[in-house]
């Protein structure tokens, strides 16, 4: 297995992907747990859209889409005041929106459809170091930032109204929470692409949940199935001539697969 | 109003003599509610340290909103919240607003009360872990401190969350519903509970029920709501078949029985009783 990572572009590969997975899984365990799945998708999305803005304006993907994240953050996290509406529909609704969009953008720039596959699956073989860096700075400022601020996060996702009550902010913690995840996910799309990231949001937080009743073995387990399934998914990809992104989420899956198998078989 | 002879602070003319009392919190002729819409009106109310306070009424009355309201995380829309700023609060939520998919044990829910005493980026100490442990001890469950929030009993979760409360060693506590949804025994475990916190810890209680026969046999004082404060006074004086009758609007009969006040509802064929 050594030998397939020897070549230089692939160690950078392999790195972004350890980087994108193990910062995702972390996060994920409370995307997963705030139940806002569902807004790390859309804000995939939007951010996609915003990376599809850019390819047609030729500016840089990163700042768009990141403004464009930044946009989903601040509607995804108000909660409306109308009862017709709910907050899941405002998701839906920017979900759809900003899919449409990326198509759109895509389709009239001049770099045309061909990027759309890397947008959309992601190719972490193209990644450059530089691309690394940045993930790593700002994935690791936002992990430990987290971490040192786990306690307002963890009351206010668990318990909002005790925790206003107690004098937590829950409402800034809950934007602050949001405004870091949006951060990241842009960050992390312009490497993995959606799917992938979207995938290590998800899969190894529920992996997690399902083989631990601690939340920080919780984090422990889904950020070590993240990079467990980073280096098969891409040796797999190497050896198979397979999309990267999808093979390390296939990887994820059957994780979870074996996961869930090995609670019920307990 | 029949009745109205027992109130002691729901006037504006009776307000000069509660500021005098005011040492926890006041509503003075506040009106509660959430953007345009109003729940409560006109409301004025005292509470006093030491005090032991039910708030009855039916469903969608606004109890709860009240207890948003002392609590400072809903603004009155009109009129006066006056929090004692000195007085430290304990909240109780209803559990079923618990999102039991947190894998959390209860030793981390209950430590979950410390965070207001600490620092932004302070972690708990070992004299925060002994705290914490001394809470579930008071309140009897310290043998399931590493054990799943989630796996709890409804009594068990009840008697965590009241931990929480004390872990934030307050001189208040406040909490909505605490028996909803519990076998008698649970019921009657809680309020036993809550009375010795009252009674051994001097710890101010003001509660919010909608289970009459549970509420009116340990609390001191009740507040009626139905739109504002009905009725409010000492409970002996409050709790009579004319006021539930009233502000229920079906027909109640409040009778004695070894001691203890029996609240029944619906005469026979839906006559009075």
């Amino acid at each position: 297995m050594v030998s397939v990572f020897k070549s230089s572009f692939l160690q950078t590969a392999l790195i972004a992907s350890l980087l994108v997975g193990a910062v995702c899984a972390y996060l994920g365990v409370y995307v997963v747990l705030r139940r806002i799945v569902f807004v790390g998708a859309a804000l995939a999305q939007v951010s996609s859209a915003g990376v599809g803005l850019a390819m047609l304006l030729n500016r840089s993907p990163l700042l768009v889409s990141l403004l464009f994240t930044l946009g989903g953050v601040a509607a995804f996290s108000v909660k409306s005041r109308d009862r017709r509406i709910t907050q899941e529909s405002i998701i839906g609704i920017g979900y759809a929106v900003a899919s449409a969009l990326a198509v759109l953008f895509v389709a009239k720039s001049a770099q045309g459809e061909a990027h759309m596959l890397d947008v959309l699956s992601g190719n972490i073989l193209t990644v450059t170091p530089c691309e690394v860096w940045w993930m790593a700075g700002i994935g690791l400022a936002a992990v430990m930032l987290h971490v040192l601020l786990s306690k307002q996060f963890l009351f206010s996702m668990f318990d909002s109204e005790t925790a206003q009550a107690s004098g937590i902010r829950a409402g800034w913690w809950d934007l602050f929470f949001f405004l870091v995840l949006g951060i990241i996910i842009s960050l992390a799309i312009r490497l993995a692409g959606t799917l992938l990231v979207f995938a290590f949001l998800v899969v190894p937080a529920v992996t997690g949940l399902l083989l631990s009743q601690r939340l920080g073995r919780v984090c422990t387990i889904a950020v070590s199935v993240s990079v467990l399934a980073s280096i098969l998914g891409l040796y797999m990809s190497v050896r198979m001539d397979l999309p990267s992104g999808p093979s390390i989420a296939a990887v994820l899956f059957a994780m979870l697969v074996i996961a869930w198998v090995g609670t019920k078989i307990r | 109003m029949k009745g109205k002879s027992v109130i002691t602070c729901d006037g504006e003319n009776k307000m000069a003599d509660c500021k005098q009392k005011i040492n926890v919190l006041a509503f003075e002729n506040a009106a509660l509610g959430y953007g345009k819409y109003v729940v409560l009106n006109g409301l004025s109310l005292v509470i006093n340290e030491g005090d032991f306070w039910g708030i009855v009424g039916p469903n969608g009355v606004g109890k709860t909103t009240i207890l948003k309201a002392m609590l400072g995380v809903l603004k009155p829309l009109s009129g006066q919240v006056r929090r004692n700023r000195n007085i430290r609060f304990g909240y109780v939520p209803q559990r079923q607003f618990i999102d039991e998919v947190f894998p959390l044990t209860a030793f981390d829910v209950v430590m979950m009360g410390r965070y207001s005493r600490l620092g932004v980026f302070a972690r708990p100490s070992s004299s925060d872990r002994e705290f914490v442990m001394g809470c579930l001890r008071h309140v009897g469950i310290e043998d399931l401190a590493s054990k799943p929030y989630r796996e709890l009993s409804g009594g068990q979760k009840q008697r965590t969350l009241i931990a929480r409360a004390l872990a934030a060693e307050p001189q208040v506590m406040i909490l909505d519903e605490p028996t909803n949804d519990m076998d008698i025994g649970s019921e009657h475990a809680i309020m036993e509970l809550l009375s010795r916190l009252h009674r051994e810890d001097n710890i101010t209680i003001v509660m919010v029920s909608h289970l009459l026969n549970v509420v009116v046999n340990y609390v001191e004082k009740l507040a009626l709501i139905d739109g504002g404060i009905r009725m409010v006074g000492d409970t002996k004086d409050v709790v009579s078949s004319e006021n539930l009758s009233d502000v229920y609007g079906v027909p109640v009969k409040v009778a004695s029985f070894d001691n203890k006040m029996v609240v029944l509802t619906g005469g026979r064929d839906g006559q009075r009783f």
